[in-house]
């Protein structure tokens, strides 16, 4: 392990044990700030839709190359996560926080099972094939990857799979 | 995080997101979130916690609808119980 992942996987304890810190953090931190915000009405009934996920907790098939830990402004690509993914091909590279719960339980950052059981009793229409995972720590000119490329493609790829509603869960 | 739900927002597809910081959210502005008081990398709670999870992703398909106001954040905070040794939401309905 390199310095810079035990440090970082230090702070991510520290964020995860003490919120005072995040708090303090992201009142230091330089976060695009947007005085307007993007808006689509839900044009039908839940119980209709079509729902697909998107994470930013760092998610990703055990088969997929991991998210790039080195580049300190972070990793702006995502990976595909096919919604029938049984939670053992599953597993997290992400530094900047303390996964060990949602390494117990991936529903903790990707409510695979709670949407699956709603499919299943009708409650949505039903589940997108495809759900989309970053790893959430993006700074300096990965954000403009992000906004401009990555985070589009995305988009367009749920417009593809027919996804009516999305549900994002963060790290 | 909230980015991307932007970007999403923008292709036409409604979206709703967990938000586990008020003063990011806030600065970001997605067009809607619900914000939970559990610590960072636990959006859904703790680990095995089937029902609260259920709770949670039930919640924000209701907000899909009910929020009409782009920009709204939901504060959920105060609403988890522990029972048992379980969490549980519990929301009260207002008007």
């Amino acid at each position: 392990m390199s310095f810079k992942t035990w440090k970082d996987r230090m702070f991510a304890k520290l964020f995860t044990r003490f919120p005072v810190f995040v708090s303090r953090w992201a009142k230091s931190q330089n976060f695009v700030v947007n005085l307007k915000t993007p808006w689509t009405p839900l044009s039908k009934d839940p119980k209709e839709c079509r729902i697909a996920l998107v994470t930013t907790a760092g998610v990703h098939l055990r088969s997929q190359t991991p998210f790039d830990m080195e580049d300190k402004e972070g990793d702006p690509t995502f990976r595909v996560i096919p919604s029938q993914t049984p939670p053992e091909d599953l597993t997290i590279t992400h530094n900047y926080y303390d996964h060990l719960d949602a390494d117990q339980d991936i529903n903790v950052v990707l409510p695979l099972q709670s949407l699956d059981e709603l499919e299943a009793e009708g409650l949505v229409g039903g589940t997108a094939p495809r759900h989309f995972s970053f790893m959430g720590h993006i700074a300096g000119r990965q954000i403009e990857t992000l906004v401009n490329q990555t985070g589009p493609e995305v988009a367009r790829m749920l417009k593809e799979e027919g996804a009516d509603a999305v549900f994002l869960t963060p790290a | 995080m909230g980015l991307i739900q932007r970007a999403i927002e923008a292709e036409g597809i409604p979206t709703i997101s967990i938000s586990l910081n008020r003063t990011i959210t806030e600065k970001v502005k997605p067009p809607r979130a619900l914000l939970v008081d559990f610590p960072l990398g636990h959006p859904m709670g703790n680990p095995f916690e089937k029902q609260l999870q259920r709770q949670i992703l039930m919640e924000a398909l209701k907000h899909l609808i009910k929020i009409t106001e782009p920009g709204t954040i939901v504060d959920l905070t105060g609403a988890f119980r522990i029972e048992g040794e379980k969490c549980m939401l519990c929301t009260v309905e207002v008007g």
